[in-house]
């Protein structure tokens, strides 16, 4: 697993998070073992509670692992220091989120461009970026409205123009569908295929099936562990 | 039944002979019910005996055109302005396994629950690459289609995940009962 894991876009290694400590605490996810290829679109499904968001904020180096390791283009991201964490983030990671994506008070393109412009990108380059991420998400023609002056759907289009911006490789999504109705949703999860078919990678979190449906592989979750091996783990516990 | 309507509405746009017809259902259902010309011949002679469709001109056999007549007409406006009737449900393998297994003391229902949610989905994942590649200007009627095929097979998995959380809400309180005695 650990050569395959190197040229994995996102790679876990048995990686579990527990909160709190004793017996308060609380076993959010894991152990759980997997990879995403480059250009893969992964989707996981669960009941809530089942340890999707704990696995995205792992994957998104927001929240560490109590064990076990998570791997983001073959770096272990306990191996990085809190600046190199802030710069991989800002780099090579994108979130869509179910709203509350933009700030309100830069347009669409000023949204897109923050993050290049954050990381010293030159202000032009960062603007030609941007437009080209935008126009890959047909919605060059609305570069300039501000966020109040976009439908939902457009306002998760500019989204996910800013989430593979630039470098950024892998994008990391919510319920990014949530708030919309059924064709626009689609058109998200269109969109969203697209640039992993153009060869990003994404991970979307989803209670949605006909969404989920749009990636390469689904994984489900239950009480924290990928359902898949769950038949493996009681197995393993009725041998022990 | 359907394909008497089908064949009535096919022929309101132009007279057509059997494999027209044939090839025209085809067509405009997205290759999903292929029909036989035997079958096409059969309904055709059920709706010249009721009057809906009459032979056009001298043809015979398959060269034979038909078209349709106003009594045709009649019932095709009929079936169109009517809401369709539901059959009864079917009887549903999947319906039936889950619950003589949920009544079954000694069947892992979740275990069953999950494969049959990795097949439904990998058919739901089918059917949406299906979605991907069609043209929706060109291929509009395939596309209703594919969408409706989705919608009922996101039923399926709907049903399942609800399916496991009524079962484990129903194992919740039996679990205490086991530990203390």
């Amino acid at each position: 697993m650990g050569v395959e894991s190197n040229g994995a876009a996102l790679a876990f290694e048995a990686a579990s998070r527990v909160y709190g400590t004793g017996e308060r605490s609380v076993h959010a996810l894991g152990p759980v073992s997997f990879d995403v290829a480059a250009g893969e679109l992964i989707a996981i499904m669960g009941p809530s509670g089942s340890g999707k968001s704990t696995l995205l904020a792992l994957a998104g180096a927001l929240d560490r692992p109590t064990e076990g390791r998570v791997l983001v283009r073959g770096q272990d991201l306990a191996s990085l220091s809190a600046r190199d964490l802030a710069k991989l983030r800002r780099r090579e990671i994108g979130f869509v989120f179910q709203d509350l994506n933009l700030l309100p008070g830069l347009t669409a393109i000023e949204n897109v461009a923050l993050p290049l412009e954050l990381d010293g990108i030159r202000i032009s380059d960062a603007r030609a970026e941007s437009m080209a991420a935008l126009e890959r998400v047909q919605m060059g023609t609305l570069a300039n409205r501000f966020p109040d002056d976009l439908s939902g759907g457009e306002r998760q289009r500019v989204a996910i123009a800013r989430a593979h911006v630039g470098p950024r490789a892998l994008m990391l999504a919510d319920e990014p569908t949530g708030a919309l109705d059924s064709v626009t949703g689609e058109l998200v999860m269109r969109l969203l295929r697209e640039q992993c078919d153009a060869g990003k990678t994404a991970v979307l979190v989803t209670h949605d099936a006909s969404h989920a449906a749009w990636a390469d592989r689904v994984l489900f979750l239950r009480d924290g562990l990928l359902s898949d091996k769950m038949a493996g783990a009681e197995a393993a516990m009725e041998q022990a | 039944m359907s394909v008497k309507n089908s064949l009535l509405a096919i022929l309101a746009a132009e007279p057509t002979h059997g494999y027209g017809l044939k090839s025209s259902f085809e067509k405009t259902t997205g290759g999903a019910w292929p029909l036989n010309v035997g079958q096409v011949y059969t309904t055709l002679g059920r709706l010249e005996r009721d009057g809906l469709v009459q032979p056009e001109g001298t043809g015979d056999g398959p060269r034979q055109t038909w078209r349709i007549t106003a009594l045709g007409r009649e019932a095709l406006e009929d079936w169109y302005e009517n809401p369709v009737e539901l059959d009864p449900p079917s009887r549903d393998e999947l319906a039936i396994k889950v619950l003589l297994a949920a009544a079954a003391e000694e069947v892992d229902v979740t275990r069953i629950i999950d494969r049959q949610r990795v097949v439904t989905m990998e058919r739901l994942q089918q059917l949406t690459r299906h979605k991907q590649k069609a043209d929706p200007d060109k291929e509009l009627p395939w596309l209703l289609l594919v969408d409706a095929f989705i919608l009922k097979t996101k039923a399926e998995l709907t049903w399942l995940d609800l399916c496991e959380e009524r079962l484990r809400q129903r194992a919740k309180p039996a679990k205490p009962a086991k530990e203390q005695g």
